[in-house]
């Protein structure tokens, strides 16, 4: 079995779920469309529709067909994305990463000084920022219709683009080409896909390459 | 009338789930739902207790001893209606990662 990568996006619940889910199938479409597998699924087990409350949504990519069923929580991210930078302080969002992980965090703060907030970052590979709130202009984009049963307002609309736009730099699993077709706000993804900045870290033994 | 003789070892106490009367739970602590946090300037506070009686969660309280209300940073969920209601204009919401610490680190939410 191909290794598969497992991406969770933590995020705020009602205000901003709907952008989550939207980073979570745009980078799954977006993958799709390259000839990978791939599973996106809501959080399972979180009770997201309370506000602000921190809620969870996978994505896993392979080449070859995944595998693991009934599995609804990514117990070994690879790939961490905080929408919400203030989450990093009350959740351990790197638990069960392995050695050289990725993290992506939303915010307009240093990388040095978001570090301060995560005491388990030696296993870090890559820390990667971007400043979607300014960038996209759209902190919050509701669910029109019911609760998202019908949704009108298309993929990728508010913060979601740029955070998809720096996941593909960074991450390299999928092309910008194939996300412009997918999200709504071209413009923001590319934005996202140039400001983004990147730290890595010297990591011996992990298998990862993170670009950017 | 007689009373029911409970051994010392069964004795479970009332309601059977938590010392009651407490003032906050252990096992839901909401401080990691925080965005903005409430900080007070004591000089403008003109005591009126309008984020006393307004906070959902009882978060604000009068301390007596100092003659101050207080701040429960341990249960806040940052919803800012204190801010909003308050009188004097004394509270003023402050983004949360411009402090150290102030959030309790959970491993999983709950």
């Amino acid at each position: 079995m191909a290794k598969v990568t497992e991406i969770t996006v933590w995020t705020r619940g009602v205000v901003m779920d709907k952008e989550a889910r939207d980073i979570a199938n745009g980078f799954g479409k977006g993958a799709k469309m390259e000839g990978k597998f791939i599973q996106a699924f809501d959080n399972y087990e979180d009770l997201p529709d309370r506000v602000l409350v921190t809620t969870r949504k996978y994505v896993r990519i392979s080449d070859e067909e995944i595998e693991m069923k009934y599995v609804y929580t990514n117990d070994h991210p690879d790939v961490v994305v905080v929408v919400e930078p203030t989450i990093v302080k009350g959740i351990n969002v790197l638990r069960g990463m392995p050695e050289g992980g990725l993290l992506i965090i939303n915010t307009n703060r240093p990388i040095d000084y978001m570090l301060q907030f995560i005491p388990n970052r030696d296993r870090l590979g890559a820390v990667a920022t971007v400043d979607a709130d300014s960038i996209s202009g759209i902190r919050t984009v509701d669910f029109s219709g019911s609760e998202g049963g019908v949704d009108a307002s298309g993929l990728g609309a508010g913060i979601s683009a740029p955070i998809l736009g720096a996941m593909s730099k960074v991450t390299g699993m999928v092309e910008k080409d194939s996300l412009a077709k997918v999200v709504s706000d071209v413009a923001a993804m590319e934005r996202g896909y140039n400001e983004v900045t990147i730290q890595k870290f010297r990591k011996p033994r992990a298998s990862y390459f993170w670009g950017g | 009338m007689s009373t029911i003789k409970v051994p010392k070892d069964r004795e479970v106490p009332f309601g059977a789930v938590t010392p009651a009367p407490v003032t906050s739970q252990e096992l839901f602590i909401t401080s990691n739902w925080r965005i903005v946090r409430p900080v007070l300037d004591r000089e403008k506070c003109a005591l009126c207790f309008q984020c006393v009686m307004s906070c959902p969660d009882s978060c604000w309280s009068f301390n007596e001893e100092k003659e101050e209300v207080e701040w429960n940073w341990r249960y806040c969920k940052g919803c800012q209606i204190c801010i909003n209601e308050c009188a004097a204009e004394a509270l003023s919401a402050v983004p949360e990662l411009d402090f150290p610490d102030g959030v309790v680190r959970l491993e999983k939410p709950f």
